[in-house]
Protein backbone atom coordinates (compact mmCIF):
# COMPACT_ATOMS: atom_id res chain seq x y z
CA UNK A 1 0.00 0.00 0.00
CA UNK A 2 0.85 3.46 -0.54
CA UNK A 3 1.41 5.38 2.27
CA UNK A 4 1.01 9.36 1.52
CA UNK A 5 2.16 10.69 5.11
CA UNK A 6 5.77 10.09 5.16
CA UNK A 7 6.79 9.81 9.19
CA UNK A 8 10.21 10.52 10.25
CA UNK A 9 11.09 8.97 13.02
CA UNK A 10 14.09 10.75 14.06
CA UNK A 11 11.85 14.24 14.91
CA UNK A 12 9.19 12.34 16.66
CA UNK A 13 9.12 13.36 20.47
CA UNK A 14 6.46 10.67 21.32
CA UNK A 15 4.34 13.80 22.66
CA UNK A 16 1.38 12.18 21.72
CA UNK A 17 -0.24 15.04 20.17
CA UNK A 18 -1.19 13.47 17.04
CA UNK A 19 -2.51 10.27 18.78
CA UNK A 20 -4.93 12.46 20.59
CA UNK A 21 -6.28 13.88 17.57
CA UNK A 22 -6.01 10.76 15.36
CA UNK A 23 -10.06 10.88 14.90
CA UNK A 24 -9.52 7.12 13.83
CA UNK A 25 -7.28 6.15 17.04
CA UNK A 26 -4.64 4.80 14.63
CA UNK A 27 -1.60 6.07 16.21
CA UNK A 28 0.16 4.65 19.63
CA UNK A 29 3.31 5.49 20.83
CA UNK A 30 5.65 3.08 21.75
CA UNK A 31 9.08 3.61 23.55
CA UNK A 32 8.89 7.02 22.90
CA UNK A 33 8.12 7.17 18.92
CA UNK A 34 5.19 7.43 17.03
CA UNK A 35 3.92 4.02 15.54
CA UNK A 36 0.69 4.49 12.91
CA UNK A 37 -1.96 1.58 12.41
CA UNK A 38 -2.15 1.93 8.11
CA UNK A 39 -5.46 -0.11 8.32
CA UNK A 40 -6.74 2.55 10.35
CA UNK A 41 -5.74 5.78 8.37
CA UNK A 42 -7.81 7.58 6.81
CA UNK A 43 -5.28 10.34 5.86
CA UNK A 44 -7.23 12.90 6.68
CA UNK A 45 -3.44 14.51 7.80
CA UNK A 46 -4.82 16.12 11.51
CA UNK A 47 -1.27 14.01 12.61
CA UNK A 48 0.65 16.64 10.00
CA UNK A 49 -1.39 19.80 11.86
CA UNK A 50 -1.25 18.21 15.50
CA UNK A 51 2.80 17.67 15.20
CA UNK A 52 5.21 20.58 16.51
CA UNK A 53 8.25 18.56 15.49
CA UNK A 54 7.37 18.61 11.65
CA UNK A 55 8.11 14.74 12.18
CA UNK A 56 4.74 14.18 9.51
CA UNK A 57 5.38 14.94 6.01
CA UNK A 58 3.46 14.85 2.91
CA UNK A 59 4.99 12.35 0.58
CA UNK A 60 7.65 13.22 -1.84
CA UNK A 61 7.36 12.55 -5.08
CA UNK A 62 10.07 13.79 -7.25
CA UNK A 63 7.29 14.71 -9.94
CA UNK A 64 10.07 16.50 -12.38
CA UNK A 65 11.50 13.68 -13.03
CA UNK A 66 8.40 11.85 -13.76
CA UNK A 67 7.28 14.69 -16.84
CA UNK A 68 9.53 13.58 -18.89
CA UNK A 69 7.95 10.46 -19.68
CA UNK A 70 4.87 11.97 -21.40
CA UNK A 71 4.57 14.17 -24.47
CA UNK A 72 2.29 15.88 -22.92
CA UNK A 73 1.81 17.29 -19.83
CA UNK A 74 -1.42 18.27 -18.19
CA UNK A 75 -1.69 20.62 -14.42
CA UNK A 76 -4.93 20.01 -13.35
CA UNK A 77 -4.95 22.83 -10.10
CA UNK A 78 -7.35 22.26 -7.70
CA UNK A 79 -10.28 24.98 -6.76
CA UNK A 80 -8.19 26.29 -3.81
CA UNK A 81 -5.27 27.09 -5.77
CA UNK A 82 -6.05 30.82 -6.86
CA UNK A 83 -7.20 32.03 -3.29
CA UNK A 84 -3.57 31.08 -2.24
CA UNK A 85 -2.16 34.03 -3.54
CA UNK A 86 -2.02 37.58 -2.19
CA UNK A 87 -5.99 39.62 -2.95
CA UNK A 88 -6.20 40.99 -6.58
CA UNK A 89 -3.57 38.12 -7.93
CA UNK A 90 -5.36 37.63 -11.46
CA UNK A 91 -6.24 33.99 -12.48
CA UNK A 92 -4.63 34.29 -15.81
CA UNK A 93 -1.16 34.80 -14.22
CA UNK A 94 -1.47 32.00 -11.92
CA UNK A 95 -2.35 29.49 -14.96
CA UNK A 96 0.47 30.81 -16.59
CA UNK A 97 3.07 30.86 -13.53
CA UNK A 98 1.95 26.58 -13.74
CA UNK A 99 2.56 26.49 -17.50
CA UNK A 100 5.94 28.02 -16.74
CA UNK A 101 6.71 24.95 -14.61
CA UNK A 102 6.85 22.69 -17.43
CA UNK A 103 3.37 21.48 -18.58
CA UNK A 104 1.59 22.00 -21.65
CA UNK A 105 -1.48 22.32 -20.91
CA UNK A 106 -4.11 23.61 -17.57
CA UNK A 107 -7.70 22.25 -17.40
CA UNK A 108 -9.50 23.82 -14.16
CA UNK A 109 -11.04 21.56 -11.56
CA UNK A 110 -13.65 24.09 -11.11
CA UNK A 111 -15.44 22.47 -14.78
CA UNK A 112 -15.48 19.04 -13.44
CA UNK A 113 -16.48 20.59 -9.95
CA UNK A 114 -20.00 22.02 -11.90
CA UNK A 115 -20.32 19.45 -13.72
CA UNK A 116 -20.23 17.05 -10.74
CA UNK A 117 -22.76 19.87 -9.12
CA UNK A 118 -25.32 18.72 -11.85
CA UNK A 119 -25.02 15.64 -11.26
CA UNK A 120 -25.36 15.95 -7.44
CA UNK A 121 -28.67 17.96 -8.29
CA UNK A 122 -29.81 15.47 -10.79
CA UNK A 123 -29.20 12.55 -8.33
CA UNK A 124 -30.93 14.06 -5.40
CA UNK A 125 -34.31 15.14 -7.46
CA UNK A 126 -34.01 11.66 -9.19
CA UNK A 127 -33.96 9.63 -5.57
CA UNK A 128 -36.33 10.85 -3.01
CA UNK A 129 -36.76 7.37 -0.93
CA UNK A 130 -32.70 8.28 0.49
CA UNK A 131 -31.97 10.93 2.96
CA UNK A 132 -30.15 12.70 3.64
CA UNK A 133 -27.36 11.94 0.31
CA UNK A 134 -23.83 12.21 1.96
CA UNK A 135 -20.85 13.88 -0.07
CA UNK A 136 -18.39 11.64 -1.48
CA UNK A 137 -15.66 14.28 -3.00
CA UNK A 138 -13.86 14.27 0.50
CA UNK A 139 -11.79 11.08 0.60
CA UNK A 140 -10.91 11.64 4.07
CA UNK A 141 -14.29 11.51 5.22
CA UNK A 142 -15.20 8.88 2.58
CA UNK A 143 -12.55 6.34 4.47
CA UNK A 144 -13.88 7.65 7.82
CA UNK A 145 -17.47 6.52 6.57
CA UNK A 146 -16.30 3.10 5.71
CA UNK A 147 -13.88 2.51 8.64
CA UNK A 148 -16.63 3.84 11.56
CA UNK A 149 -19.36 4.07 10.09
CA UNK A 150 -20.33 1.20 7.40
CA UNK A 151 -24.24 1.71 8.11
CA UNK A 152 -24.30 5.22 5.95
CA UNK A 153 -22.54 3.75 2.89
CA UNK A 154 -26.32 3.83 1.77
CA UNK A 155 -26.69 7.37 2.17
CA UNK A 156 -23.47 8.25 -0.19
CA UNK A 157 -24.32 9.99 -3.01
CA UNK A 158 -21.71 7.54 -4.96
CA UNK A 159 -20.69 9.80 -7.60
CA UNK A 160 -17.13 11.00 -8.81
CA UNK A 161 -14.87 13.33 -7.51
CA UNK A 162 -13.93 16.51 -9.38
CA UNK A 163 -9.86 15.73 -9.82
CA UNK A 164 -11.44 12.18 -11.01
CA UNK A 165 -14.10 13.55 -13.83
CA UNK A 166 -11.54 16.52 -14.60
CA UNK A 167 -8.77 14.21 -15.04
CA UNK A 168 -10.77 12.15 -17.39
CA UNK A 169 -12.15 15.12 -19.63
CA UNK A 170 -8.48 16.97 -19.89
CA UNK A 171 -7.41 13.82 -21.20
CA UNK A 172 -9.85 13.48 -23.36
CA UNK A 173 -9.28 17.02 -24.64
CA UNK A 174 -5.42 16.65 -25.29
CA UNK A 175 -6.05 13.34 -26.88
CA UNK A 176 -8.11 14.77 -29.65
CA UNK A 177 -6.00 18.29 -29.53
CA UNK A 178 -2.41 16.93 -29.63
CA UNK A 179 -3.45 13.96 -31.45
CA UNK A 180 -1.28 11.85 -28.66
CA UNK A 181 -2.36 8.08 -27.07
CA UNK A 182 -3.14 8.02 -23.47
CA UNK A 183 0.24 6.77 -22.78
CA UNK A 184 1.80 10.16 -23.90
CA UNK A 185 -0.12 12.33 -21.57
CA UNK A 186 0.59 13.27 -18.34
CA UNK A 187 -2.05 14.32 -15.79
CA UNK A 188 -0.91 16.08 -12.61
CA UNK A 189 -2.90 17.23 -9.91
CA UNK A 190 -2.15 19.95 -7.90
CA UNK A 191 -3.83 19.53 -4.68
CA UNK A 192 -4.20 20.74 -1.19
CA UNK A 193 -5.47 17.67 0.57
CA UNK A 194 -3.03 14.45 1.64
CA UNK A 195 -6.23 11.92 1.30
CA UNK A 196 -6.06 12.84 -2.57
CA UNK A 197 -2.87 11.66 -2.64
CA UNK A 198 -3.99 8.27 -1.63
CA UNK A 199 -7.26 8.50 -3.83
CA UNK A 200 -4.59 7.83 -6.83
CA UNK A 201 -2.08 5.52 -5.14
CA UNK A 202 -4.81 3.50 -3.60
CA UNK A 203 -8.17 4.24 -4.65
CA UNK A 204 -11.56 3.01 -2.98
CA UNK A 205 -14.06 0.99 -5.35
CA UNK A 206 -13.96 1.98 -9.08
CA UNK A 207 -12.38 5.27 -8.62
CA UNK A 208 -9.02 6.24 -10.09
CA UNK A 209 -6.83 6.67 -11.68
CA UNK A 210 -7.53 9.21 -13.89
CA UNK A 211 -4.55 11.08 -12.52
CA UNK A 212 -1.25 9.82 -13.27
CA UNK A 213 0.40 11.94 -10.12
CA UNK A 214 -0.70 14.04 -7.62
CA UNK A 215 1.49 17.51 -6.23
CA UNK A 216 1.15 18.80 -2.97
CA UNK A 217 0.77 22.47 -3.64
CA UNK A 218 2.80 23.34 -0.74
CA UNK A 219 5.83 21.35 -2.60
CA UNK A 220 5.88 24.17 -5.39
CA UNK A 221 4.46 26.80 -4.17
CA UNK A 222 7.51 28.67 -3.53
CA UNK A 223 8.39 28.59 -7.33
CA UNK A 224 4.58 29.08 -8.48
CA UNK A 225 4.58 32.36 -6.13
CA UNK A 226 8.14 33.36 -8.18
CA UNK A 227 6.79 33.07 -11.31
CA UNK A 228 3.06 34.68 -10.70
CA UNK A 229 3.67 38.06 -12.88
CA UNK A 230 1.95 40.43 -14.11
CA UNK A 231 2.69 39.75 -18.71
CA UNK A 232 0.99 40.26 -21.60
CA UNK A 233 -0.82 38.34 -24.00
CA UNK A 234 -1.42 35.71 -21.30
CA UNK A 235 -3.49 32.34 -22.70
CA UNK A 236 -6.23 31.68 -20.60
CA UNK A 237 -8.80 29.23 -19.54
CA UNK A 238 -10.99 30.40 -17.03
CA UNK A 239 -12.45 29.07 -14.11
CA UNK A 240 -15.71 28.23 -13.54
CA UNK A 241 -17.40 30.36 -11.17
CA UNK A 242 -20.20 28.14 -9.99
CA UNK A 243 -17.22 25.23 -9.22
CA UNK A 244 -14.60 27.63 -7.82
CA UNK A 245 -17.12 27.57 -4.99
CA UNK A 246 -16.22 24.03 -4.18
CA UNK A 247 -13.08 25.15 -2.42
CA UNK A 248 -15.01 26.22 0.91
CA UNK A 249 -18.01 24.14 2.95
CA UNK A 250 -21.20 24.79 1.66
CA UNK A 251 -20.10 25.55 -1.68
CA UNK A 252 -20.58 22.87 -3.29
CA UNK A 253 -24.54 22.47 -2.00
CA UNK A 254 -24.73 26.33 -3.65
CA UNK A 255 -22.94 25.11 -6.94
CA UNK A 256 -25.42 22.36 -6.81
CA UNK A 257 -28.18 25.16 -6.39
CA UNK A 258 -29.62 22.98 -3.21
CA UNK A 259 -31.70 24.55 -0.64
CA UNK A 260 -32.36 22.08 1.69
CA UNK A 261 -28.43 20.61 3.16
CA UNK A 262 -26.34 21.04 6.12
CA UNK A 263 -23.03 22.14 5.51
CA UNK A 264 -20.41 20.25 8.68
CA UNK A 265 -16.41 20.63 8.62
CA UNK A 266 -13.74 20.07 10.73
CA UNK A 267 -13.12 16.51 12.00
CA UNK A 268 -14.81 16.63 15.16
CA UNK A 269 -18.02 18.17 13.86
CA UNK A 270 -17.82 15.69 11.27
CA UNK A 271 -18.19 12.95 13.34
CA UNK A 272 -21.15 14.32 15.92
CA UNK A 273 -22.87 14.98 12.15
CA UNK A 274 -22.60 11.09 11.07
CA UNK A 275 -23.45 10.75 14.46
CA UNK A 276 -27.21 12.45 14.12
CA UNK A 277 -27.62 10.86 10.87
CA UNK A 278 -26.77 7.54 12.03
CA UNK A 279 -29.74 8.50 14.93
CA UNK A 280 -31.78 8.58 11.63
CA UNK A 281 -32.22 12.26 12.74
CA UNK A 282 -31.51 13.98 9.20
CA UNK A 283 -33.73 12.19 7.08
CA UNK A 284 -35.77 15.34 6.14
CA UNK A 285 -31.98 17.10 4.68
CA UNK A 286 -31.75 16.17 0.92
CA UNK A 287 -27.92 16.40 1.21
CA UNK A 288 -25.40 16.56 3.89
CA UNK A 289 -21.51 18.11 2.91
CA UNK A 290 -18.95 16.52 5.32
CA UNK A 291 -15.35 17.99 4.94
CA UNK A 292 -12.62 16.86 7.01
CA UNK A 293 -10.79 20.07 7.23
CA UNK A 294 -11.64 23.58 8.71
CA UNK A 295 -13.46 25.82 6.64
CA UNK A 296 -13.67 22.78 3.59
CA UNK A 297 -10.92 22.19 1.21
CA UNK A 298 -9.12 25.55 1.66
CA UNK A 299 -8.37 24.14 5.16
CA UNK A 300 -6.67 21.37 3.57
CA UNK A 301 -3.19 20.25 4.96
CA UNK A 302 -0.98 21.49 2.20
CA UNK A 303 -2.16 24.88 1.49
CA UNK A 304 0.05 27.84 2.36
CA UNK A 305 -2.60 30.69 3.61
CA UNK A 306 -4.53 30.35 7.30
CA UNK A 307 -7.98 29.02 6.30
CA UNK A 308 -9.85 32.12 7.01
CA UNK A 309 -7.81 34.19 4.61
CA UNK A 310 -8.35 31.58 2.03
CA UNK A 311 -12.19 31.91 1.78
CA UNK A 312 -12.20 35.33 1.73
CA UNK A 313 -10.06 35.56 -0.88
CA UNK A 314 -12.08 32.75 -2.36
CA UNK A 315 -15.43 35.10 -1.91
CA UNK A 316 -13.19 38.00 -3.34
CA UNK A 317 -12.37 36.12 -6.49
CA UNK A 318 -15.74 35.42 -7.22
CA UNK A 319 -17.44 38.40 -6.63
CA UNK A 320 -14.73 40.28 -9.38
CA UNK A 321 -14.62 37.69 -11.77
CA UNK A 322 -16.43 39.02 -14.87
CA UNK A 323 -18.49 37.76 -17.37
CA UNK A 324 -19.77 33.70 -17.38
CA UNK A 325 -17.02 31.71 -18.45
CA UNK A 326 -18.09 28.71 -20.82
CA UNK A 327 -16.88 25.28 -21.25
CA UNK A 328 -17.68 22.54 -23.87
CA UNK A 329 -17.63 19.81 -21.73
CA UNK A 330 -20.85 21.37 -19.95
CA UNK A 331 -23.11 21.02 -23.02
CA UNK A 332 -22.73 17.08 -22.65
CA UNK A 333 -23.44 16.91 -19.57
CA UNK A 334 -27.25 15.12 -19.97
CA UNK A 335 -24.98 13.02 -22.45
CA UNK A 336 -22.66 11.90 -19.75
CA UNK A 337 -25.24 11.62 -16.93
CA UNK A 338 -27.58 9.11 -18.34
CA UNK A 339 -24.54 7.13 -19.39
CA UNK A 340 -23.19 6.60 -15.82
CA UNK A 341 -20.16 8.50 -16.49
CA UNK A 342 -20.31 10.32 -13.13
CA UNK A 343 -21.22 7.29 -10.78
CA UNK A 344 -18.46 5.14 -8.50
CA UNK A 345 -19.35 2.06 -7.62
CA UNK A 346 -18.54 1.85 -3.88
CA UNK A 347 -17.08 -1.59 -2.67
CA UNK A 348 -19.39 -3.44 -0.47
CA UNK A 349 -18.51 -3.17 3.35
CA UNK A 350 -17.11 -6.60 3.78
CA UNK A 351 -19.45 -8.57 5.41
CA UNK A 352 -18.96 -9.38 9.32
CA UNK A 353 -18.49 -12.65 10.28
CA UNK A 354 -21.59 -13.94 12.86
CA UNK A 355 -20.39 -12.66 16.14
CA UNK A 356 -20.93 -14.71 18.95
CA UNK A 357 -22.51 -12.29 21.50
CA UNK A 358 -21.85 -14.56 24.73
CA UNK A 359 -18.15 -14.26 24.21
CA UNK A 360 -17.86 -9.98 22.76
CA UNK A 361 -19.95 -9.88 26.67
CA UNK A 362 -17.50 -11.43 28.13
CA UNK A 363 -14.17 -9.76 26.35
CA UNK A 364 -16.20 -6.27 26.87
CA UNK A 365 -16.92 -7.25 30.48
CA UNK A 366 -13.03 -8.22 31.13
CA UNK A 367 -11.99 -4.56 29.40
CA UNK A 368 -14.12 -2.80 32.13
CA UNK A 369 -12.06 -5.04 35.05
CA UNK A 370 -8.68 -3.60 33.39
CA UNK A 371 -10.49 -0.03 32.73
CA UNK A 372 -11.67 0.39 36.10
CA UNK A 373 -8.05 -0.12 37.54
CA UNK A 374 -6.89 2.79 35.45
CA UNK A 375 -7.42 6.34 36.74
CA UNK A 376 -9.66 7.54 33.90
CA UNK A 377 -7.44 10.61 33.04
CA UNK A 378 -7.25 9.74 29.02
CA UNK A 379 -3.54 11.89 29.33
CA UNK A 380 -2.54 9.28 26.90
CA UNK A 381 1.04 8.70 28.70
CA UNK A 382 0.89 5.48 28.54
CA UNK A 383 1.36 5.44 24.60
CA UNK A 384 -2.89 5.24 23.73
CA UNK A 385 -5.17 7.74 23.39
CA UNK A 386 -7.93 6.84 26.20
CA UNK A 387 -7.63 4.68 29.29
CA UNK A 388 -10.13 2.91 27.32
CA UNK A 389 -8.16 2.58 24.44
CA UNK A 390 -5.54 1.38 26.88
CA UNK A 391 -7.66 -1.31 28.24
CA UNK A 392 -8.16 -2.70 24.97
CA UNK A 393 -4.49 -2.66 23.96
CA UNK A 394 -3.85 -4.44 27.11
CA UNK A 395 -6.61 -7.29 26.80
CA UNK A 396 -5.43 -7.74 23.09
CA UNK A 397 -1.78 -8.05 24.25
CA UNK A 398 -0.25 -5.08 22.87
CA UNK A 399 0.60 -2.62 25.61
CA UNK A 400 0.69 -4.07 29.81
CA UNK A 401 -1.02 -1.91 32.46
CA UNK A 402 2.51 -1.15 34.06
CA UNK A 403 2.49 1.69 31.14
CA UNK A 404 -0.12 3.82 33.21
CA UNK A 405 2.32 6.35 34.46
CA UNK A 406 -0.33 7.61 36.70
CA UNK A 407 -0.53 3.70 38.84
CA UNK A 408 3.27 3.51 38.28
CA UNK A 409 3.53 7.04 40.51
CA UNK A 410 1.08 5.88 42.89
CA UNK A 411 2.40 2.51 43.63
CA UNK B 1 -30.11 -21.68 25.29
CA UNK B 2 -31.35 -19.13 22.61
CA UNK B 3 -33.55 -17.69 24.59
CA UNK B 4 -31.05 -16.88 27.41
CA UNK B 5 -31.19 -13.41 28.35
CA UNK B 6 -27.32 -12.56 27.84
CA UNK B 7 -27.19 -9.20 29.43
CA UNK B 8 -29.50 -6.04 30.57
CA UNK B 9 -28.66 -2.24 29.62
CA UNK B 10 -31.47 -0.40 31.54
CA UNK B 11 -31.83 3.97 31.35
CA UNK B 12 -34.19 5.90 33.30
CA UNK B 13 -35.35 8.60 31.28
CA UNK B 14 -36.41 11.96 32.99
CA UNK B 15 -39.78 14.09 31.13
CA UNK B 16 -38.72 17.40 29.91
CA UNK B 17 -34.89 16.75 30.49
CA UNK B 18 -33.60 18.03 27.46
CA UNK B 19 -29.64 18.30 28.99
CA UNK B 20 -29.26 14.76 29.25
CA UNK B 21 -31.68 13.48 26.03
CA UNK B 22 -29.91 11.26 23.67
CA UNK B 23 -26.99 10.25 26.26
CA UNK B 24 -28.74 6.96 26.94
CA UNK B 25 -28.83 6.09 22.52
CA UNK B 26 -25.20 7.49 22.39
CA UNK B 27 -24.28 4.92 25.41
CA UNK B 28 -26.23 1.61 23.97
CA UNK B 29 -24.92 2.69 20.14
CA UNK B 30 -21.21 2.72 21.57
CA UNK B 31 -21.61 -0.38 23.69
CA UNK B 32 -23.24 -2.52 20.58
CA UNK B 33 -20.44 -1.15 18.36
CA UNK B 34 -17.38 -2.60 20.78
CA UNK B 35 -19.26 -5.77 20.72
CA UNK B 36 -18.81 -5.72 16.86
CA UNK B 37 -22.57 -6.24 16.07
CA UNK B 38 -23.42 -5.71 12.36
CA UNK B 39 -23.35 -2.03 11.56
CA UNK B 40 -26.90 -2.34 9.63
CA UNK B 41 -28.38 -3.86 13.08
CA UNK B 42 -26.76 -1.13 15.10
CA UNK B 43 -28.11 1.61 13.10
CA UNK B 44 -32.04 0.26 13.33
CA UNK B 45 -31.51 -0.18 17.04
CA UNK B 46 -30.04 3.74 17.14
CA UNK B 47 -33.00 4.81 15.22
CA UNK B 48 -35.63 2.99 17.27
CA UNK B 49 -33.82 3.82 20.58
CA UNK B 50 -33.28 7.36 19.69
CA UNK B 51 -37.20 7.48 19.00
CA UNK B 52 -38.28 5.81 22.26
CA UNK B 53 -35.99 8.16 24.55
CA UNK B 54 -37.09 11.45 22.83
CA UNK B 55 -40.46 10.08 23.48
CA UNK B 56 -40.41 9.44 26.37
CA UNK B 57 -38.70 13.01 27.36
CA UNK B 58 -41.33 14.68 25.22
CA UNK B 59 -44.47 12.83 25.95
CA UNK B 60 -44.69 11.11 29.06
CA UNK B 61 -44.24 11.81 32.50
CA UNK B 62 -41.08 9.74 32.90
CA UNK B 63 -40.09 6.15 32.83
CA UNK B 64 -37.61 3.29 31.82
CA UNK B 65 -36.07 1.80 28.56
CA UNK B 66 -34.61 -1.41 28.59
CA UNK B 67 -31.86 -2.94 26.13
CA UNK B 68 -31.83 -6.62 26.36
CA UNK B 69 -29.05 -8.37 24.41
CA UNK B 70 -29.85 -12.18 23.19
CA UNK B 71 -27.77 -14.56 20.95
CA UNK B 72 -30.16 -13.69 18.03
CA UNK B 73 -32.30 -10.86 18.68
CA UNK B 74 -31.81 -7.33 20.96
CA UNK B 75 -35.13 -6.12 22.38
CA UNK B 76 -35.89 -3.08 23.13
CA UNK B 77 -38.82 -2.28 25.97
CA UNK B 78 -40.01 1.67 26.44
CA UNK B 79 -41.83 1.90 29.73
CA UNK B 80 -43.64 4.94 30.52
CA UNK B 81 -46.22 6.01 33.81
CA UNK B 82 -48.55 7.98 31.65
CA UNK B 83 -50.44 9.52 30.55
CA UNK B 84 -51.13 7.04 27.81
CA UNK B 85 -51.64 7.83 24.07
CA UNK B 86 -55.42 8.82 23.39
CA UNK B 87 -55.49 7.39 19.79
CA UNK B 88 -52.89 4.58 19.08
CA UNK B 89 -53.76 4.22 15.53
CA UNK B 90 -53.45 8.28 14.84
CA UNK B 91 -50.18 8.09 16.39
CA UNK B 92 -48.79 5.41 14.35
CA UNK B 93 -49.62 7.80 11.27
CA UNK B 94 -46.32 9.92 9.91
CA UNK B 95 -46.71 13.14 10.40
CA UNK B 96 -49.18 13.46 13.13
CA UNK B 97 -47.82 14.39 16.08
CA UNK B 98 -49.03 16.24 19.15
CA UNK B 99 -46.05 17.55 20.31
CA UNK B 100 -45.97 21.38 21.13
CA UNK B 101 -44.68 24.07 19.38
CA UNK B 102 -41.83 24.56 21.91
CA UNK B 103 -40.38 20.90 21.51
CA UNK B 104 -40.71 21.00 17.47
CA UNK B 105 -38.03 24.89 17.27
CA UNK B 106 -35.86 22.56 19.22
CA UNK B 107 -35.48 19.92 16.34
CA UNK B 108 -37.44 17.18 17.55
CA UNK B 109 -41.55 15.87 17.05
CA UNK B 110 -42.25 15.79 13.43
CA UNK B 111 -44.22 13.23 14.42
CA UNK B 112 -42.62 10.05 12.76
CA UNK B 113 -41.63 8.47 16.52
CA UNK B 114 -43.73 5.82 16.33
CA UNK B 115 -43.86 4.75 12.26
CA UNK B 116 -40.41 5.32 12.57
CA UNK B 117 -40.07 2.43 15.27
CA UNK B 118 -42.27 0.17 13.28
CA UNK B 119 -40.14 0.43 10.46
CA UNK B 120 -37.19 -0.39 11.67
CA UNK B 121 -37.70 -3.25 13.96
CA UNK B 122 -38.99 -6.43 13.68
CA UNK B 123 -41.65 -6.82 15.60
CA UNK B 124 -43.55 -4.19 17.35
CA UNK B 125 -45.91 -4.11 20.02
CA UNK B 126 -47.83 -1.48 21.39
CA UNK B 127 -50.14 -0.95 24.70
CA UNK B 128 -51.30 2.19 26.18
CA UNK B 129 -53.53 3.00 28.59
CA UNK B 130 -54.19 6.07 30.73
CA UNK B 131 -51.90 4.18 33.04
CA UNK B 132 -48.91 4.53 30.69
CA UNK B 133 -47.87 3.04 27.54
CA UNK B 134 -45.60 -0.62 27.20
CA UNK B 135 -43.62 -0.47 23.71
CA UNK B 136 -41.54 -3.55 23.15
CA UNK B 137 -39.21 -3.53 19.74
CA UNK B 138 -37.32 -6.90 18.43
CA UNK B 139 -34.49 -6.63 15.74
CA UNK B 140 -32.77 -9.54 14.77
CA UNK B 141 -29.51 -10.27 14.85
Amino acid sequence: MNFSIMFDKEKCRGCTNCMKKCPTQAIRIKNGKAIIDHKKCIHCGECIRACSYGAYSPECIEWKNETNAYKCKIAIPSTTIYGQFPRGTDICVVQNAILKLGFDYVYDESWAAELVAKAIKKKIDNNKDIRPFINTNCPATLRLINIRYPSLTENLIALKTPMEIAGILARNNARKKFNLEDKDIGVFYITPCPAKLLAVTDPIGNLGPSVDWVIPLNKIYGELYQKVVKEDNLICSYPSLSGLKWSVCGGQSKSAKLTNFIAVNGMENVIQILEEIENGKLSGVDYVEVLACVQGCVGGTFNVINPFIASSNNKYILNTLDGEPINSDLECFEKLYNKGFFEFEFPDTESVNKINIKEALKKNEEIKQILAILPGLDCGSCGSPTCLSHAEDIYNGQSTIFECVVLRANS
Amino acid sequence: MANDLLKRFSFEITSNDFITAGKSSSYIKSNLKSLGIDSKVIRKIAIVFYEAEINLVIHSLGGKIYCDLYEDKIIIISKDIGPGIDNVELAMTEGYSTATDKVRELGFGAGMGLPNMKKYSDIFKIISDKNGTLIELTIFI
